[in-house]
């Protein structure tokens, strides 16, 4: 997926990795460290799209000491997505990994996201479903959209989300001087 | 001396377990001398020679008097461990009689043969970033043609690295762990055998259970270690553990019987509704003689089911 979010940078895993095969925890954070530093190089980018083009294999271990682990670690400042997982058994992985540490990580086929690892509440899910159609949303827009629903109440599910991992946030000022925060999908 | 005398038959892992049993066991005897006797037409299999080959080297860590004796020399079951590679990671103070192979077969023939994989050691400073893909290569050797061999490759993978990084995990020991495979294309399996000295499982995990699992504490040996690989239980906490879970997950997909030694206790867990049980029918051995370490053989059936 090419991302129309200029706050996103793709990050090709296998660049990282040194053989196309990623297995075991010692691996997983050695490749974890030199994660880090690539993000923390970009201070500009808030979503980073993991590609996974060149990488063969992960392990369970690998996978929750990498990619999960960063996502957990910047979770609410900046976003990690998949793209180019076709490879079934490595979804299988990535998933296991991050629904062991309640991880959501987005998983992009062309147009189409959805969480892997966990999905968002009940609560909280027309919301979500709402937000990943855009780059961008704001609660009011949200509760505009559907019948009944106050600008407070969708303001506690996108701020569920976003604690949760699902989406992240940035302060805006209102044009009533007050403050306001924009919801952003991860992808 | 204590003399662990193996019969003239395929030592699988019951043999081995039973010749054990039968006099002293081997880390617990005062005696200081331990001979192994293979006699003629003694056949060795991996998971025997894999154990074996940890029991032996912890015995001579012990500063034990260990002494390997096969009667058919290299035209029987000395032959097998010299082509797989035994006599390369055995310690070089145990004495083989009647003699040490001159020429490893490992060396010679070694990664020519894509129905087994020679026995490998695995430590913390000699990582082989190849060979959980040629552990997987044995097997897709026999199982090419089957409709699912895609799935079964990614998964094999998966388990043989997770097991094998576990190894790594759970080391705390200078002695080696060590990996191999062999198809028996009679016997319709492949047997992976991950193999280390250790602390077991179990000594890593029971401190940390009161912390991270107190409603697990009173579980025995055995039930633990089925709860090992149905949830996945770490004592790292909730966070980790998803490796041996995840891969016993993929390997009840393919109805492979996983058979674990531990170091008082042995158990064989098979597929059932969805999860691993002990099968009780087959054995389900406590106070066993004592082994160091976690021993695991996967048993994959080669027909598609």
């Amino acid at each position: 997926m090419d991302s129309m979010n200029q706050n996103a940078l793709t990050l090709k895993l296998c660049e990282f990795m040194e053989t196309p095969e990623g297995w075991g925890r010692d691996h997983g954070r050695k490749v974890y460290q030199k994660l880090i530093d690539f993000v923390e190089d970009h201070p500009g980018f808030m979503i980073f799209m993991v590609s996974l083009e060149g990488t063969k294999r992960v392990d369970i271990s690998f996978a929750s000491e990498t990619i999960v682990e960063l996502a957990r670690r910047y979770r609410g400042q900046k976003g990690f997505c998949f793209v180019d997982l076709a490879d079934q058994d490595m979804l299988e992985n990535w998933e296991a990994a991050a629904s062991r540490k309640k991880q959501p990580i987005m998983l992009w086929e062309g147009n189409k996201g959805r969480p892997i690892g966990i999905g968002p509440s009940r609560g909280a899910l027309s919301a979500f479903e709402f937000a990943i159609t855009r780059e961008s949303v704001k609660a009011a827009e949200f509760a505009a959209s559907i019948p009944a629903m106050s600008i407070a109440n969708a303001s506690t599910k996108f701020k569920q989300l976003w604690e949760q991992g699902f989406l992240l946030r940035r302060e805006d000022i209102a044009e009533s001087g007050g403050v306001e925060f924009s919801y952003y999908r991860i992808g | 001396m204590t003399e662990i005398k193996f019969p003239a038959t395929w030592i699988d892992e019951n043999r081995f377990e039973e010749a054990l049993s039968s006099n002293d066991y081997p880390h617990e005897t005062a005696s200081a001398k331990i001979v192994f006797s293979f006699p003629f037409n003694c056949k060795v299999m991996i998971g025997t020679a894999v154990r074996l080959l940890s029991l032996a080297n912890q015995l001579d860590h012990c500063c034990k008097n260990v002494v390997l004796d096969f009667s058919e020399g290299e035209s029987g079951a000395m032959g097998y461990l010299n082509r797989m590679g035994f006599f390369d990671h055995l310690a070089p103070g145990i004495t083989v009689l009647p003699d040490r192979p001159i020429l490893s077969g490992a060396f010679v023939y070694g990664r020519t043969n894509r129905n087994l994989v020679e026995i490998e050691a695995i430590n913390k400073s000699h990582r082989d970033q190849s060979l959980p893909s040629r552990l997987t290569d044995t097997l897709m050797e026999s199982c090419s043609g089957r409709t699912d061999a895609n799935e079964l490759e990614g998964a094999a993978w998966t388990i043989f690295a997770e097991l094998i990084d576990n190894i790594f995990s759970h080391s705390q020991t200078p002695l080696d762990g060590y990996a191999a495979s062999q198809l028996y294309r009679n016997g319709n399996s492949l047997k992976v055998v991950v193999s280390d000295s250790g602390l077991g499982i179990m000594e890593t995990l029971r401190p940390s259970l009161h912390a991270e699992y107190p409603n697990l504490v009173g579980l025995s040996d055995l039930q633990l270690l089925v709860e090992i690989f149905r949830q996945g239980i770490s004592r790292h906490g909730g966070d980790r553990g998803c490796g041996l879970r995840g891969s016993a997950q993929k390997a009840i997909k393919f109805n492979a019987n996983l058979e674990v030694r531990l170091p008082k206790v042995r158990s064989l867990l098979v597929p059932a509704q969805g999860t691993y049980q002990p099968n009780n029918k087959a054995y389900c051995s406590e106070n066993l003689p004592l082994i160091w370490g976690t021993h695991i053989i996967f048993d994959f059936h080669l027909d598609q089911k």
